[in-house]
């Protein structure tokens, strides 16, 4: 089904372009060569790109499974990336074997403090955490677009950013001579074990269980949905908030507005189209990496704006649920209403 | 010669795998009383509904008053003067009893503003000519069941029906409120309508019907005026054996006097519990009771009287908001709702298996699920229960009702070392499934070492005839029934509240914890 | 602190107010008959876009401003006929609508003026002055000398409350999102109900986008939403699904996006970013503080289609 979504959405997509004036063709090539052109663009842009997107799916993906609507991912990684960055810099007098996992930890932990707001006026004031979440990422961005232009900001006063993290704080490069940096490992690392967990221990099935059925879970599980919801949320929000520490670790090595380019948003993509399946974030992150750094050089050789990505992942998050919903009128339910 | 105000010819009606209705038909005359018998999924809502408009048939005949009808929403239906008072009701909580007598009549008036003092008169009218008296003023949600439904039977009445179906309008009365509705029924026949009657209990509706007809599988197998049957036939048609055999009259015989059986300790103990709903309200009003193994304790009441708390509170689901409830650890619960409640659909047999295993050290291990042993379970337990399915990995949602239910039990029976609690178990079961159901409650307490029951139950016959000790949910109130009172009237009387809640010992009714 | 620099916070609150009063009434009215639009903003941007295009097409602010609430209406269709039509989830549908609605946006607004990001200029919506009630000391500027969607909102507030609670439309459409099964029961077409209902707010919403373009920026900006779709649903739920506790609260809202004059004319000096933040904190603030008592309609968000 996601192959047909994946297709379903070319379609569409390619039938607007050439409504607006455009050559599809020509732009899915340019798209093409962006993304997969050499092995400069496939290790040093794709694979790059797809990292956060990979950490932001398996958040969304965990979230939803668990029944929950973590539409704040963007603003949980910002949060991790503003932590991750204040421990670059304050802390860059430690060996760097200590300095990374404490800049990546800071991250997770800020990405899931941000995340507890709106999950507990859920579970305590029963305010619906889709708009909570959603209001937190704007707050989340301002305010890292504060700490660029006054705490943070770089010595000199000239640019809204901040200093370079230390060496120290730096993740390793992968392939020497690319941009891929071992937070490529660990992504991939944690879809696995995300997948394990959810599989294979008893927490990962009260998880399932309670997104699955809150009530059957409650009554027949005698499972603590909140305490799970709870959990499993704060969780996203971590995974979230690495993202924002990794992507400032490896890639840019300092805090700036506009970090992510939406990421947070596009992993509600990646995970819909992984079917929420951990493994399956590994491929569809991958997609949209390539979506991602096609869309720059669609823009460059074929004129299109880059901001059509975003209108492309809106295509396959629809394309995803209209299928999703012909697939079960197409199984024929059970009861009839 | 009656006319013949609505006509059903061989209508089918499938969903998904189901047949639900497979050549179904019936003929609703003015002036009659129809009753349809069938038990449990037979067909007797689908082919209410078909007629209501809410359905539509894949293949048949539908004639309303003599014209071919097409109905593609209950809108034509009423359009048609179909009317349908449906068993779970079609009313809207958070709206006072006026507006939801007012919703969808603007076609009638066709004004701008509601006409809210035409629709007061007539309602009022209706009200003084038919003796369902509600406050038009009150919120729906905080009305009784019983006052629920007189509302959805107005709202119907007040549409001017020629035809009038009722989908088991008894399930949520007490006995004497039935006798009412019947009453109500006849006038209604009586001023020429055409009046359906859909019930899965033959002596009610023996008494109120003209004609009956049986549905079987989804066929119609017999359709003949009152005259001409009896409760035998009638049960032969709807079972389709020559020997009838109802369920509890198939079980094994089983003492109705407390005490008869051997008892062992005590499993549960309740003392003065006052539980609270979901909103906070007191649904379980100090309510005592004990348990003791190899005993079915029975709990009959009506919807909405605190049983559901009861039964949360029993099986460790709920801690009381006041008094000491103490449970042993191995509890089974099988809840009335299994497709919301007991089951995750979209989970397999084995996942739903382990979820009450999931804390079990048979099955888990701190960190992890051994679901090799789950799987293992599973399978025993599809096969010592006799659950009908291509295999432990298929969805529970695909499962029929009876086979889910058989799983619930089964699995329910796993951790149930100590004390099973069995809400409205036969629910919607055909009567080989109600017959498994009973057996089972039946043979797990044959001695004084398995676990005990409580069965809570709105089924008074269910309950008289399985329980070893019988109390009575009335309003929050937990009361025994002393054993002359043991019949369908006197606990019937008990239900509304009245008379004997005081024992032969003086105790009230709060106090006893022994019959 | 000074008269003048009162009456220009009262006048500022107005004037950010109204846009999300004009979005959340739409919405109160969708969510109301069972929906919840999240793709909101989608239909706000894509108001400001349509608004802007249309104005300088046709030279006048006023036709724009019917461009912007078409535009808005469009964008909500896709989002009905996925959520509506299909029965999908609507929280992610209206998700996907939004992302579409701003990279939609985006592309045409890059393709049409280039990447440059200057600013357009644009025929404005120039505001009305009337005549007895401007003048009223204090508030009469505020209220009464504002762009003429303000008036709008103003009517509409009391039109559609009487609208929901005293006509049998009304009725029906409260059923709908109150318990469908029992609405449709009762004869109500329940699926267009709410497909209205849907359109109608994605007009709001597009309408105030138009205002955003025309009467309160005067130009168009990549994002220039700044989620105000998204505290319009928290407007909503502040005002509790009423019409007129709803426009009350979304002045409200206007007033703390207006702190900003308030508190500088105090000499309070703040950071730029603690202003651009400040509407949102405000909201989850306010959604924390009064919400939990609040009465949804009981089939809001929950996907429902006609059974075949």
């Amino acid at each position: 089904m996601a192959a047909a979504s994946v297709v379903a959405t070319g379609v569409v997509a390619a039938a607007l372009l050439w409504v607006g004036g455009y050559d599809p063709l020509a732009a899915a090539r340019a798209a093409a060569r962006g993304a997969f052109g050499g092995r400069d663009a496939i290790l040093s842009i794709t694979l790059v790109r797809a990292i956060p997107l990979v950490l932001t799916g398996l958040a969304v993906a965990l979230a939803f499974l668990a029944g929950t609507w973590n539409i704040g991912a963007e603003g949980q990684l910002y949060a991790g990336a503003v932590a991750g960055v204040w421990v670059g810099l304050e802390a860059g007098r430690l060996p760097a074997w200590a300095l990374v996992p404490l800049l990546l930890a800071a991250a997770m932990v800020a990405g899931a403090l941000w995340a507890s707001v709106p999950i507990l006026m859920k579970l305590r004031l029963g305010v619906g955490e889709v708009i909570t979440s959603l209001l937190m990422s704007f707050v989340a961005v301002n305010l890292a677009a504060y700490m660029v232009h006054g705490p943070l900001q770089e010595p000199r006063g000239v640019f809204p950013q901040t200093a370079a993290i230390a060496d120290a704080a730096r993740l390793p490069m992968l392939v020497p001579g690319t941009r891929l940096h071992v937070g490529a490992v660990l992504a991939i690392a944690l879809a696995v074990a995300l997948w394990w967990l959810l599989r294979e221990t008893r927490i990962g099935f009260q998880v399932r269980a309670v997104g699955a059925s809150r009530t059957a879970a409650e009554i027949a599980g005698r499972i603590d949905s909140r305490r799970v919801t709870l959990g499993a949320f704060l969780a996203s929000g971590a995974l979230a908030g690495l993202a924002g520490g990794v992507q400032v670790a490896g890639v840019t090595y300092a805090l700036y507005e506009g970090l992510s380019p939406g990421w947070g948003y596009t992993a509600i993509a990646v995970a819909l189209l992984a079917g929420l399946h951990p493994l399956g974030v590994l491929v569809t992150g991958l997609l949209f990496g390539a979506l991602d750094a096609g869309a720059a050089a669609m823009q460059r050789d074929a004129g299109v704006p880059a901001v059509w990505a975003m209108g492309v992942q809106a295509l396959v998050i629809l394309a995803v649920l209209a299928l999703g919903r012909a697939q079960r009128h197409a199984e024929a339910e059970l009861t009839g209403v | 010669m009656t006319s013949v105000l609505a006509r059903l010819k061989g209508v089918e009606r499938r969903f998904g795998s189901v047949q639900a209705l497979a050549g179904a038909d019936l003929e609703v005359r003015a002036g009659e009383v129809h009753a349809v018998l069938g038990e449990n999924g037979a067909g007797k809502s689908t082919l209410l509904r078909v007629v209501g408009g809410m359905l539509r048939p894949d293949t048949g005949l539908l004639e309303i008053a003599g014209e071919p009808a097409l109905l593609a929403s209950p809108r034509d239906a009423w359009a048609r003067g179909v009317g349908l008072v449906h068993q779970h009701f079609m009313l809207v909580p958070a709206f006072t009893v006026l507006e939801n007598l007012a919703l969808g009549r603007r076609g009638w008036r066709g004004r701008r503003t509601r006409d809210d003092r035409g629709l007061i008169e007539d309602a009022t009218r209706l009200m003084d000519r038919t003796g369902l008296v509600v406050p038009l003023d009150a919120l729906v949600e905080q009305l009784s069941v019983g006052h629920k439904q007189r509302v959805e039977i107005l709202r119907t009445l007040l549409r001017e029906p020629s035809v009038i179906a009722l989908d088991e309008p008894t399930a949520a009365l007490a006995p004497a409120e039935t006798g009412a509705l019947f009453a109500l029924l006849r006038q209604l026949a009586g001023e020429g309508r055409g009046v359906v009657l859909v019930a899965h209990k033959i002596d009610e509706v023996l008494g109120v019907a003209d004609r009956v007809t049986v549905l079987r599988k989804g066929r119609t197998v017999l359709c003949e005026p009152r005259e001409r049957v009896d409760a035998g036939t009638l049960v032969a048609a709807m079972v389709g054996r020559d020997a009838p055999s109802r369920s509890l009259e198939d079980a094994p015989p089983g003492p109705t006097r407390p005490g008869a059986r051997a008892r062992g300790e005590r499993v549960a103990w309740l003392d003065a519990v006052v539980v609270r709903d979901d909103s906070g309200r007191v649904s379980v009003d100090r309510a005592s009771l004990e348990v003791h193994r190899g005993e079915i304790v029975g709990v009959a009441s009506i919807e909405g009287s605190g049983q559901r708390e009861l039964a949360l509170v029993l099986s460790g689901r709920r801690d009381p908001a006041a008094g000491a409830a103490t449970i042993s650890a191995g509890v089974g619960f099988v809840p009335q709702d299994r497709t919301t409640e007991a089951l995750i659909g979209e989970f397999d047999l084995v996942e739903n298996v382990a979820l009450a295993l999931h804390d079990d050290p048979r099955v888990a291990s701190r960190l992890r699920i051994d679901w090799r042993e789950a799987r293992a379970l599973a399978q025993d337990v599809i096969a010592r229960f006799g659950v009908v399915a291509p295999g432990v990995d298929v969805p529970a949602a695909e499962l029929s009702g009876g086979n889910q239910q058989r799983l619930v039990v089964g699995r329910e029976l796993l951790v149930a070392s100590d004390l099973l609690v069995a809400e409205n178990p036969a629910r919607g079961l055909d009567v080989a499934a109600t017959a498994f159901v009973h057996h089972e409650l039946r043979r797990l307490t044959s001695d004084a070492s398995g676990p005990g029951v409580v069965l809570v139950s709105n089924d008074l016959d269910e309950a008289l005839a399985l329980s070893d000790r019988l109390f009575v949910m009335s309003r929050g109130r937990l009361l025994p029934v002393p054993d002359a009172q043991r019949t369908r009237e006197g606990v019937g009387t008990l239900m509304l509240g009245g008379g004997a809640g005081i024992d032969a010992e003086g105790r009230g009714a709060a106090g006893a914890a022994h019959a | 602190m000074s008269e003048a620099a009162l009456v220009l916070f009262l006048e500022a609150s107005v004037r950010l107010g109204v846009p999300l009063a004009l979005a959340a009434l739409g919405e109160a009215i969708t969510e109301r008959s069972g929906v919840i639009n999240i793709g909101l903003e989608g239909s706000l941007i894509a108001g400001a876009l349509g608004g802007a295009l249309i104005a300088l097409a046709t030279g006048s602010g006023e036709v724009g401003v019917v461009g912007g609430a078409a535009a808005g209406l469009a964008t909500a269709l896709v989002f009905a006929a996925f959520s509506v039509g299909l029965g999908t989830d609507q929280i992610i549908t209206g998700t996907a609508v939004t992302l579409g609605g701003l990279g939609f946006t985006g592309a045409i607004y890059q393709a049409s003026f280039g990447a440059s990001g200057a600013a357009l200029t644009l025929p404005t919506l120039p505001p009305v002055r009337i005549p007895a009630l401007a003048d009223i000391p204090w508030i009469g500027t505020a209220l009464f000398a504002q762009a003429p969607t303000a008036y709008l909102a103003y009517a509409l507030a009391p039109a559609l409350w009487f609208f929901l609670f005293r006509t049998p439309w009304g009725l029906e459409l409260r059923a709908c999102g109150e318990h469908p099964e029992a609405a449709r029961a009762a004869g109500v077409r329940v699926q267009r109900v709410r497909l209205a209902a849907t359109l109608f707010g994605g007009a709001l919403a597009g309408l105030a986008g138009a205002h955003l373009a025309l009467a309160h920026a005067g130009t168009f900006a990549e994002n220039m939403s700044a989620g105000r779709g998204f505290i319009a649903i928290a407007v909503v739920a502040l005002g509790r699904w009423n019409p007129i506790l709803v426009l009350l609260a979304a002045l409200l809202f206007g007033a703390a996006a207006a702190l900003q004059f308030l508190l500088q004319a105090v000499g309070l000096d703040l950071p730029y970013q603690f202003f651009l933040a400040l509407p949102y904190v405000v909201t989850l603030a306010a959604l924390a503080g009064r919400l939990g008592h609040a009465r949804a309609p009981a089939a809001l968000g929950l996907a429902w289609t006609r059974p075949r």
